[in-house]
This record gives C-alpha cells, sequence and structure tokens, in this order.
C-alpha cells in the first residue's frame, strides 16, 4: 500500500490538507501533555507516522453516563475516526460497536485470551447491591466481573473521568450504589495491572490521547517503558469502599499544576476585580469568578491550557466558576458549588495537605489560596465581601467531622 | 417458542437489556430492563437547589443540557426566579445545538449501523455513486477516497468497532452505492456533530456537562466575536442536516417500507413541550406540550405533572412507594434477583394520566402537527408525500406510529431545529443591539416546589424539587428514557418500548437485528 513511504497518518493529513507545520505543532502539545520537552516533537512525530498495527483496546462502560465516551467524540488531533479506524482496534465499546449481546461479550472473551490489549474504563466501579448495581451480558454478569477479567490481561488499563478514579459524583453521600474507583477495586483484588487516573467530569478528550499516543507509539506498547517515559503526579485518598488507601497515578503534565496557576483571569484575581454577580457587567469584563465559589484554585487539572471541545473555550472562558470536577470526591468536597469553601482539598504539586490541617493554620479560603499560591497575606483584603463563605458541608456533618475554616 | 437475550444492548446511552419471547419469526413478548442504578436523586438531599444545576445533568452524558435546564427549571419555579429574556434565548440556543448534536449522532453513529453496511460500499461503484448522490439530491465527497480507507481498513483484518458484526444479515437490504454514500456521510457526521457541541461550549465552557444555565438566567455573556463564531458554527451544521441527513433519510426510507407496518408501540404519546416561549407558556413553546391518547385517535390534550405517576411492582424498589406522583415519589431500592415474573429492572415505570406514554421526537412532531406548528406540519406532509410516492399508495398521517415513523420524526425534527436555531441567534443578536444587557438574576425566595418540565432530544424529562430551608427536601427526575423503557406497570400493562417489540419479525435470534433497530429507534 501507498501508506508505507509516510505512514498512515501522514497520508491521511495530507488528504485532509493539516500541514506539516500544524502536525508538529500537534505533537509538541502531546509533548506538554506528557510532561515531556517540546523538543520531543520530531521523535513524537515519528513514532505516530509509523504505526502499522492497530493497537486493539477494550473500552468498558461502568456505573457510567456515556459522558466520556461523548467527550472522546468531540477530539479532533486526530479525530476520532481516525482513532477508531486507523490506531486503536476497539472490540468493545459499547456505545459505538456494531455488535450486541452474545457476540459482544464475545469479543471480550477473545481478547482477554489472546492478551496484548489495553482496557478504557468509564464509569464508577459499583459494588452496591452486592455488585448488582451495574451489570451486564448474559447471565447477569456484574460490572465487577467484567472489569476484574479484561483487566487481568491487560496491558494497561486507563481510568477516564472522575468516575472510574474514585467514583466520582456518584460516590456522593448518601449514594448506596456503593461506587469506588479502578485503582482502588484492583488494588482489592489484587490485580497488579497498571492503571493510569484521567479524572474530570467528563475526561477531556486530548488527555486520552496523550496516554494512548505515549503508550503506543513513544513506548512502543511497553508497559514499563510507558510508566518510565512519562513524568507522574500522585494522589493518596482513603477509599471507603475498600477500605483501604489508594495511591493514584496521573500525568504530571496534565495533573501537576492548578487551575488557578494557568488561569487567563488570573491577572485579574491579582488586581481584586471579582465577579460578584454571575452574567453581570463584571463578568463582560472578564474578572476572576473566585468570589461566586471557583474551585480553580484547589483543582489540580490543565483546563486553562487544554480547554475543552477542540480548544473552543472552557468552563471560566464561558462565566462559570469552576467546580473542581477533577478534584478527588468531588461533589462532597466541592459543593455548594457557588460558595466560597470553609475547607480546601489541596493536593497535587503541594503534596497532600490536609483539608483540615490547612483551614486551621489559616482560617478560610481567601487566606489559604493566597498562601498556597505564594502571594502573601496583604491582598487578602483585596478579596472583601462576596457571597458568603459555607457554614459547614453537609458531608462533614453528616460524618461528625469538623473541617476547620468555617465563619 | 424461544427465549432471546439482547444484553447489553449496544449503541445507546446507559445499560439495557431486552429479553423477548419469539414464536412463528416474531416477537410475542417483551421484558425491558435497564440494569445500572444511578442514586442521583439520593446524592441530592439536602443540597444547595443552585447545585442540581450541576449535579443532575450527569445522569445523562448524551442530554445533559436537557436535565440541566429542567433542573434550573425546577430551582426557579421553587425560588420564585423569572429569568430574564436574554437568558431564556440563549438557553434555546443552547438546548437547540444538542438536539443538533445528538439527533445527527444518533442517526450515523448510533442507528445506521443497523441499516447501512459499510463493509458491502466496498463493492460500490464510484462513478454510480456520484450519480446516486445526484439524483438523491444528497451531499457529494470524495467517495474515492473514503471507499479507500474502507479497503485498507478492511484489508488490515482488525474490524475495530465492527468485530462480530452482523452484516451478512439479509436485514441489510441498501444497495452498495447507498452504503457508500452513508458511509461518507457516518464519517462526515462524526465531524458535524462535534461542531454542534462547539457551539454549546462556547456559551457553556464544555460538552457534555455544561456550565452556564444556572438557576436564575446564564453565567454567559456574549461577545460579538463569540456570537460570530456560534453562527458560523450553526450554519455549516444547518448545510449539513439540510444536505445529508434529511435526503438521506428519503433516499434510505423506499428500501424501509416494511418498517412502516411494525414497532408503533402503545400510541399515547408525552410532550411537555421545549424552546421556552417569551411568555413562559409551555403550550407556546416551539414545539409545545400536549398529550395524544390512542383510545381518542390524533388529538392533543393538556397535560401537567399532576398527571404522572410511577409504579415499582416490576421494578426494583420498595412496593410501598408505588403509585406516587413525582412531587412526592420516593427512591427506596429493593434489589431481588432479576425475574421477569417478578422485579427486572432499576427503571420505575412511569405512566401519565394512568397510560403508558411513548416520548421522543415522535410524540413531539405529532403533538407539534396536530397543534398546527407551521414549519413542523410543513415538513411532515412533504414526508408523506415522498413516503406514498415509494408506496404507490396515499400514506396518512397515522403510518408514522410506527419504526420507520420514528426513524423519520427525529430527522425531520432536525430540520426545524436546525432553521429555528438560527433564528434565535439572529433573535439575541437583535435583543442586544435593542439595549438589554440582564442576563441573571440574584434575587430568590428559600422555600418552595418546583416542577421543570422539558423535552431532551430523546424525549420528555421532569425534575421534580421541593426546597425547605434552603436545601432540597426532596428530588425527583422522570428521564426520557424512564418513560420510553418503562417495564409492566402494578396492573401488568407492557411499558412504550417492551409494546413496540412485540409483533416484531425476528430473522435469526442469534443475531437479532430488528430488536436492535426497534430499541434504536427511541434513542435510549
Amino acid at each position: 500500500m501507498a501508506q508505507e513511504a509516510h505512514g498512515a497518518l501522514h497520508d491521511l493529513l495530507e488528504v485532509r490538507g493539516v500541514t506539516r507545520r500544524d502536525f508538529l505543532k500537534y505533537c509538541g502539545s502531546v509533548a506538554a501533555m506528557l510532561g515531556l520537552s517540546e523538543t520531543m516533537a520530531p521523535q513524537i512525530a515519528a513514532a505516530l507516522e509509523g504505526a502499522q498495527k492497530l493497537l486493539p483496546a477494550l473500552w468498558i462502560n461502568g456505573g457510567s453516563c456515556t459522558g466520556c465516551t461523548e467527550s472522546i467524540a468531540q477530539v479532533d488531533s486526530p479525530d476520532v475516526a481516525t482513532i477508531v479506524l486507523d490506531y486503536l482496534s476497539f472490540e468493545y465499546f459499547e456505545t459505538i460497536m456494531a455488535t450486541a449481546g452474545t457476540q459482544a461479550e464475545h469479543n471480550i472473551t477473545k481478547r482477554v485470551e489472546e492478551g496484548g490489549y489495553i482496557v478504557i474504563y468509564e464509569g464508577s466501579v459499583m459494588t452496591g447491591f452486592e455488585g448488582r448495581a451495574q451489570t451486564a451480558g448474559t447471565p447477569d454478569k456484574t460490572g465487577l466481573a467484567i472489569l476484574e477479567e479484561v483487566a487481568s490481561n491487560a496491558l494497561a488499563v486507563i481510568a477516564v473521568g472522575s468516575c472510574a478514579v474514585d467514583g466520582g459524583w456518584v460516590k456522593a453521600h448518601p449514594n448506596p450504589a456503593g461506587a469506588t474507583g479502578v485503582a482502588a477495586w484492583l488494588q482489592k483484588q489484587n490485580i497488579k495491572t497498571p492503571v493510569v487516573n484521567l479524572p474530570t467530569c467528563p475526561v477531556n478528550p486530548e488527555w486520552i490521547v496523550a496516554m494512548v499516543v505515549q503508550l503506543l507509539l513513544v513506548a512502543d506498547r511497553d508497559v514499563d517503558k510507558f510508566v518510565a517515559a512519562t513524568k507522574w503526579v500522585t494522589r493518596e485518598y482513603a477509599d471507603e469502599v475498600t477500605d483501604a488507601s489508594v495511591s493514584l497515578l496521573m500525568p504530571a503534565g496534565i495533573y501537576g499544576q492548578s487551575i488557578h496557576d494557568n488561569c487567563p483571569r488570573r491577572g485579574h484575581f491579582e488586581n481584586g476585580e471579582f465577579v460578584d454577580v454571575l452574567g453581570s457587567e463584571q463578568e463582560a469584563m472578564g474578572y476572576c469568578l473566585y468570589k461566586v465559589g471557583c474551585k480553580g484554585p484547589q483543582t489540580f487539572t490543565q483546563c486553562p491550557v487544554t480547554r475543552w471541545n477542540r480548544r473552543v473555550s472552557w468552563c471560566v472562558e464561558a462565566g462559570s466558576p469552576c467546580i473542581g470536577c477533577g478534584g478527588l470526591n468531588w461533589v462532597d468536597n466541592n459543593a455548594p458549588f457557588l460558595m466560597r469553601m470553609s475547607d480546601m482539598q489541596l493536593g497535587g504539586a503541594l503534596g497532600n495537605v490536609q483539608p483540615g490541617t490547612v483551614g486551621a493554620v489559616v482560617g478560610g479560603v481567601a487566606a489559604a489560596a493566597l498562601v498556597a499560591h505564594g502571594l502573601g497575606m496583604k491582598a487578602a483584603g483585596r478579596v472583601g465581601d462576596g457571597p458568603p463563605m459555607e457554614t459547614a458541608k453537609a458531608y462533614d456533618r453528616k460524618r461528625g467531622a469538623k473541617k476547620g475554616g468555617d465563619k | 417458542m424461544a427465549r432471546t437475550v439482547v444484553d447489553p444492548l449496544t449503541r445507546i446511552e446507559g445499560h439495557l437489556r431486552v429479553e423477548v419471547e419469539v414464536e412463528n419469526g416474531k416477537v410475542t413478548d417483551a421484558w425491558v430492563s435497564g440494569t445500572l442504578w444511578r442514586g442521583m436523586e439520593l446524592v441530592l438531599q439536602d443540597r444547595h437547589p443552585e447545585d442540581a444545576f450541576w449535579v443532575s445533568q450527569r445522569i445523562c452524558g448524551v442530554c445533559p443540557i436537557s436535565h440541566s435546564h429542567a433542573s434550573a427549571q425546577s430551582t426557579e419555579q421553587a425560588l420564585g426566579i423569572t429569568i430574564p429574556n436574554n437568558a431564556r434565548i440563549i438557553r434555546n440556543i443552547i438546548e437547540g445545538a444538542q438536539y443538533l448534536h445528538s439527533h445527527i449522532l444518533w442517526f450515523y453513529t448510533l442507528t445506521a449501523l443497523d441499516y447501512v453496511n459499510p463493509l458491502n460500499a466496498l463493492k460500490a461503484n464510484i462513478a454510480d455513486t456520484y450519480a446516486l448522490a445526484e439524483a438523491a439530491g444528497t451531499r457529494v465527497a470524495d467517495f474515492g477516497a473514503v471507499q479507500k480507507r474502507l479497503a485498507a481498513f478492511a484489508e488490515n483484518g482488525q474490524l475495530s468497532i465492527f468485530t462480530g458484526h452482523y452484516f451478512d444479515h439479509p436485514g441489510y437490504v441498501l444497495p452498495p452505492e447507498l452504503d457508500l454514500i452513508a458511509t461518507a456521510h457516518y464519517l462526515e457526521a462524526l465531524e458535524m456533530q462535534a461542531v454542534a457541541a462547539e457551539i454549546i461550549a462556547i456559551m457553556s465552557g464544555k460538552f457534555p456537562h455544561p456550565m452556564t444555565s444556572i438557576p436564575g438566567g446564564t453565567a454567559f455573556v456574549p461577545t460579538e466575536q463569540k456570537l460570530d463564531d456560534i453562527l458560523f458554527r450553526l450554519l455549516a451544521v444547518k448545510n449539513f442536516v439540510d444536505t445529508a441527513l434529511i435526503p438521506d433519510t428519503l433516499a434510505i426510507a423506499p428500501f424501509l417500507l416494511g418498517a412502516a407496518s411494525f414497532g408503533g408501540g402503545c400510541g399515547n404519546f408525552l410532550s411537555w413541550g421545549v424552546f421556552e416561549a417569551a411568555d413562559n407558556d409551555p403550550y407556546k413553546r416551539s414545539l409545545p406540550r400536549g398529550f395524544i391518547e390512542s383510545a381518542k385517535g390524533l388529538t392533543v390534550d393538556k397535560v401537567g405533572p399532576e398527571d404522572v405517576t410511577e409504579y415499582v411492582a416490576h421494578s426494583w424498589y420498595d412496593d410501598k412507594t408505588t403509585g406516587l406522583t413525582p412531587d412526592k415519589g420516593k427512591t427506596e431500592a429493593k434489589y431481588e434477583e432479576y425475574s421477569v415474573d417478578g422485579k427486572y429492572t432499576w427503571g420505575k415505570a412511569a405512566r401519565c394520566k394512568d397510560l403508558p406514554a411513548e416520548v421522543g421526537p415522535l410524540s413531539r412532531m405529532l403533538v407539534g402537527y396536530l397543534s398546527g406548528v407551521k414549519p413542523v406540519v410543513e415538513i411532515i406532509d412533504v414526508a408523506l408525500a415522498a413516503l406514498s410516492k415509494a408506496a404507490g399508495a396515499t400514506l396518512p398521517p397515522t403510518v408514522l406510529v410506527s419504526l420507520l415513523g420514528r426513524i423519520a420524526a427525529r430527522n425531520l425534527e432536525t430540520a426545524v431545529v436546525a432553521q429555528w436555531t438560527v433564528e434565535w441567534v439572529n433573535e439575541l443578536i437583535g435583543a442586544i443591539k435593542g439595549g438589554d444587557s440582564d442576563y441573571f438574576v440574584t434575587a430568590r425566595g428559600s422555600d418552595g416546589e418546583g416542577a421543570g418540565l422539558w423535552e431532551a432530544p430523546r424525549g420528555s424529562v421532569g425534575h421534580w424539587m421541593s426546597v425547605k430551608g434552603g436545601k432540597i427536601a426532596n428530588y425527583q427526575v422522570v428521564a426520557p428514557t424512564t418513560w420510553d423503557i418503562a417495564p409492566r406497570d402494578d396492573k401488568g400493562v407492557l411499558g412504550p418500548m417492551e409494546q413496540a417489540l412485540v409483533g416484531t419479525p425476528v430473522f435469526d435470534t442469534e443475531r437479532p437485528l430488528e430488536i436492535l433497530q426497534v430499541a434504536h429507534s427511541f434513542d435510549p
């Protein structure tokens, strides 16, 4: 075939009018997401162009809303048709696969036997009702059994979206779903397959692509090489469902800095220019949304840089405060969303600072955010009045916990 | 007599199991089961009412806009908020863009593979394909390049999402040239659904899971550049709908006339109405509210939240909670072993005026048609004329109550909504030019009750909220798919999809293509 001269991707891009320059630029952004130097771009380009055989993949939906599948359909670098036709051979992907029922299940069994595949897992791991909170297949196979089956022989599992990372909104109190994350459940089952975690709700599709590119092409499907070649951050949390401490592996290029660190409205924060009323004249000026509850300072994702839906916008640009959907246990920890937080969850680049500790020491999120970002207390006065601080979180009250910083 | 189970029923949102009894090549009984517990209603208890906007939309990753709008409306009703006119228009545009996104995705990505065989497209003659496209008035693509790409893909031997397909099933009846056209548009549709989603992202941060239609109005303040970005994309999507989706539908329909004689279902149709009117009257929404009761023929009745009840005799909930209206509804799970004679689904049996009710584009288009909504009447009449011509007989509107009608209704609605959405962008531009700069109101009460009744692309959605002491005291959702995949109620009456499956011909129970076709027509 003609594609051997320059590789399939090169031909495809040429047909679509993508220039070499655009392509290298894209490879540079992939390098950044992987935490590599942009000087790696030519090597990534070479790897991308040299791809021959598709990597078998199983996309599994657990307790999901299908939002992460929707999200991957929004990617254009490369677009979803290219992923499905030219990169990954999705032998199981409930939302888009041609077949159904017994034949679909057979596709899983066959692939697991043969090995050499990756799993992309979307949705919560549903342990509630003895695993019957989610079933698929005959006879009434639980989602837990499916996860264990596919993960056991996979090269790696990519847990996409906050639900797959730690249970997401589904684990919020008092849902009896028994929702937890892939890493926690595999640890409990003593399955050692590496799990890469990509939180936010839904997942940003460009981050999936970055991981796939890294594993498939840069690391030549070698998982050890993949883990070694990527910079990671780890985030620990105490998982209630499995009653164990879980360490989550996340790519540092994506989850190493806070939204606040990279926010285009950061200048207004430093100037003390805030939006007091949503959709107001202050919003038209693009002021900072911190006073209406923005969780940017405590949320560690690349959103302002990667942006969303082919980079056309992102939450803060459209006028909404960040709700911290990339954080752990994000609904319980971050709601009420329109209030400034009386306790913060800080992690990532700062290490694992317990919210209670931070709150108790600096007394309130304004100070916490400012100290955390090295601005010093003198700026605190600029924050002034605004929507009230929440008094105490329902989540904490129910557990009898007292967290610092409440006003 | 044979029992066939399709689980997982793929190409849908969520997890669905369909069990049918087949006798003499026809379905004689059916049980539709939602096999995933969500627990959303419990998660929302005791939270701030505004938070429901962000959390409750995560019921569905395909129609989060509609859930978020129904939720915001329930909050606004409960707290006595009237949103500014600009916010109303902006929400209509976002909702319209989601309809375009969702319907395009549904037709080409989810259900097309039940009719279109991309491997058969390899046999197409390229010159004939261009001739057919021209005759059908459908969009021309580089058909040769698409075929080459398919060939390379097939030659590689790794079939990806087509692994284990049923393409050798005799139900695939399209000529190779039409398969190639549809496959080319399948690939193009992947692009166009994403462009439609970009419109939402510009106005609401991202899709799925939008951010700005916060109770009180919208947090999005449009700029000239953003409006330009929106209109440019909208026109591209509208062009695709007019030049591919509609002509493709009309080109494929003559091959599927058999599908006009089964898959109809219960014949009761509910629409809460969608796309808000300036005076907030649900009967004046662009697609109005109404209920069609099969026994009364094609007439539209008024309908309200008080007409809804949910039964749980066959659902995994406590029997004590059966027959409640959603404002008093309870979510008390009680899992038992799956049994079609007992409890077999996480879905409740939603009923309207105590009857099973189909929701979705077919319901909206029928209610709109009978209510005299001009663009709806016009496009349905055009489609009926085209179908009549293909069938060689004059077909009445009742022919739409079928598998074919349900497919056609969704695609026709897409064209109507595309036109309206362009008009709403112009309406917004006019309002801003006229000096209207209000987007959000902050004043609100602390207690009350609200029912946000709205329409997602796939059907009627209701969010019921009761607020006490500034916190959510009770929250109940009746989602579109809750209506359509409803199980039997306490009287043993089958739900809409179950009724639609009964009578469906099944050629081969090992490859239950027709069951997929009927199930997918509801876009569950």
